[in-house]
């Protein structure tokens, strides 16, 4: 059924606009890093718009690096950032908060800020002059709320709240900007695995029911080929892999690139790849950053 | 609705948000503040040499006074001090709050990012070399604010690296805070007889402080007090870090360059009036954290009053106790010091 709905919005984003070739976004020829020490040089991507892209890869292989220089966290040493068909360096920093949403890995806010107070301020981009609130946006933040089950703790401050809570209160604040195209890293940190699958499943009724354009950033690989349209793989700052779970889910890939052999079966009910590992790869390159 | 299930309509998202307890009590904790600085304010200008009962001090106050010289003693001496005070406290207790809120640092405030002894630097040079600015006078504050400007900026770009880190940005500022003192401390060798006079700058004293100090000190007060309060939102957004408030539209490092020198402008102008009063805007801002919490547009202005009845505190305490023979700096440290060494603690702690 995903699938399904994905032909259906790119055959839609296609007749809309002829342009952008129904990208989201796209990455052309990016060249970024820390400074002086470059991570990701020459690399280009396109996120299809109405889809669910999961980036995957070893610690340090520049998931987060990708993500934060596709939404203009990190400057670009060169290359050009498209959002729908537009480049970014000439667009409004407000105007992409607006069609644009991000959740930096591992993000800090003052200790006692509440999460009410949090996820109103995903509203900025969109309020009126002198960052006055409208109804509309208080409709918006109530909704964030209630979609990430934070509601109950609106009024409690961040310092008080489990890892799991607090992350899902920071994905509220994203959800409360009301963005077509949503970047997460690593949102299912901290998550046991109830609340894990419970963010999996948002993003997934985000995707379908508000045709959301989302790019993740997970480790867990069952998670990303079970819940992701396409699985992009990265390995030392470059894409190694990138198609449906089924073409890149391979035994191949996992041994490059995460240094492990496993079994791949696939899921009878979703009929989605699932690896099962049985054995580390030994004395060979391992798939890592520097 | 337009919702074409037979469903009954939900309630609006909006409704189900709960009140935060927090914004409620704001107001009330405004009010009962600003009218403790009101009956603290008729206290302290009944203090003195000639001490006055509070129906006294009022009587004097709405021109009417008992005795005569009670209007002389009231508005010509102890009024103006206790404006200073306020105004004073008002504006070091915004300037921490601002600076602990964009550099994310709880100890950061204006005599630990090297504001103030950058401005005290500047009016000690002013006074001791500049003979027009020897009385002080409207123009102090003006080379105070370039100290403080100057100082500011050094630890603003020092602490730059690609982008600005509130961690360095701290630690920057003590360092060249310490130095800037010590260069004060050796203005002192070549004015021995102003010596005695720019100690109190070091430490901050309202002494002699009349009408001419309150004239110079308010404009720059409606000026800052106003815009600082007006960036509030922008300083909530800059807290949750560069990268999320970037993701929300804002212009990080205009939004923090902005902020710092309202607070820079604040601080310095006064440490021109009154020199470096120490602690008061670190411990202002924390005590209003407690009561109303982080978010900026509560804190601000919560800052703003807590900090300036903690110094007219500060200030009663000395004339009661010391009958004004101890400048109110000294006091400041004396209850700032342990304060500073609490916070350290739990940093360490946490
Ligand atoms: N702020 C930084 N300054 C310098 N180097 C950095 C910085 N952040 C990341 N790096 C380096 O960039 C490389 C890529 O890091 P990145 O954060 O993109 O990895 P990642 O794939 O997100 O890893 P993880 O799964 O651990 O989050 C790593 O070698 C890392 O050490
Ligand atoms: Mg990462």
């Amino acid at each position: 059924m995903g699938s399904d709905n994905k032909t259906s919005l790119r055959e839609i984003s296609t007749t809309i606009t002829g342009k952008t070739r129904g990208a989201a976004m796209a990455a052309e020829n990016v060249r970024v890093g820390y400074g002086e020490k470059i991570i990701l040089s020459e690399l280009s991507l396109e996120i299809r718009r109405g889809e669910i892209t999961a980036l995957v890869g070893p610690n340090g292989s520049g998931k987060s690096t990708l993500l934060k220089g596709m939404a203009r966290l990190l400057k670009l040493h060169s290359g050009t950032v498209f959002l729908e068909g537009e480049e970014l360096t000439k667009m409004a920093n407000s105007e992409i908060a607006r069609r644009l949403a991000v959740l930096p890995q591992a993000p800090t806010a003052p200790a006692g800020l509440t999460v009410g107070e949090l996820v109103e301020q995903g509203r900025y981009p969109h309020a009126g002059p002198m960052r006055m609130l409208r109804k509309q946006d208080h409709e918006a933040i109530g909704r964030a709320l209630e979609l990430t089950g934070t509601l109950e703790f609106a009024n409690r401050p961040l310092e008080n709240l489990s890892g799991g809570e607090r992350q899902r209160a920071w994905i509220a604040l994203t959800l409360a900007q009301a963005t077509p195209v949503l970047f997460l890293d690593e949102p299912t940190t901290f998550l046991d695995i109830g609340h894990q699958l419970e963010v999996l499943e948002l993003v997934g009724q985000l995707n379908r029911e508000q045709g959301m354009t989302i790019v993740m950033v997970l480790h867990d690989l069952n998670q990303a080929a079970q819940y992701a349209h396409r699985m992009v793989v990265l390995r030392k700052g470059s894409i190694v892999a990138d198609g449906a779970p089924a073409e890149v889910m391979t035994g191949e890939v996992l041994e490059k690139v995460f240094n492990i052999k496993a079994h791949i079966v696939t899921d009878p009910a979703s009929g989605r790849p699932v690896f099962l590992p049985y054995a580390v790869v030994k004395n060979e390159e391992v798939g890592r950053g520097q | 609705m337009s919702l074409s299930t037979g469903v009954a309509p939900e309630k609006p998202f909006a409704e189900k948000i709960p009140a935060n307890p927090l914004a409620r009590r704001f107001l009330p904790l405004l009010v009962a503040c600003l009218l403790a600085i009101v009956v603290l304010l008729i206290l302290y200008i009944g203090l003195g040499t000639v001490s006055l009962s509070p129906g006294e001090v009022i009587a004097a106050l709405v021109n009417q006074p008992v005795e005569t010289f009670h209007r002389q003693i009231v508005w010509d001496l102890r009024f103006p001090r206790g404006l200073v005070a306020i105004l004073v406290g008002a504006m070091l207790g915004l300037a921490g709050a601002i600076l602990q809120t964009i550099t994310r640092n709880p100890l950061a405030s204006p005599d630990l990012t090297g504001v103030s002894a950058g401005a005290v630097l500047a009016s000690v040079l002013g006074i001791a070399f500049i003979p027009p600015l020897a009385a002080g006078g409207p123009a102090l504050p003006f080379v105070a604010l370039a100290g403080g400007v100057v100082v500011g900026a050094t630890v603003y770009f020092l602490s730059r690296q690609g982008r600005s880190d509130p961690l360095r940005l701290a630690l920057n500022g003590i360092l060249l805070g310490a130095i800037l003192n010590s260069g004060s401390s050796i203005v002192l060798i070549f004015d021995q007889e102003r010596a005695a006079n720019i100690v109190l700058w070091l430490i901050g004293s309202l002494n002699g402080r009349v009408w001419s100090h309150f004239n110079t000190l308010w404009p720059w007060a409606l000026v800052g007090i106003p815009l600082a309060l007006g960036c509030a939102g922008l300083a909530n957004t800059l807290n949750l870090g560069d990268d999320v408030a970037t993701g929300l539209g804002q212009n990080v490092e205009r939004a923090r360059a902005g902020l710092f020198f309202i607070a820079v402008l604040l601080a310095s102008s006064a440490v021109a009036i009154v020199g470096a009063i120490g602690f008061i805007g670190l411990i202002g801002p924390h005590i209003s954290r407690r009561l109303v919490g982080d978010d900026a547009r509560r804190l601000l202005p919560m800052s703003a009053v807590v900090t300036a009845l903690l110094l007219l505190l500060s200030d009663f305490i000395v004339q009661a106790i010391t009958k004004g023979s101890l400048p109110v700096g000294a006091i400041t440290a004396l209850l700032g010091a342990p304060f500073f060494l609490y916070l350290i603690f739990r940093r360490v702690k946490a």
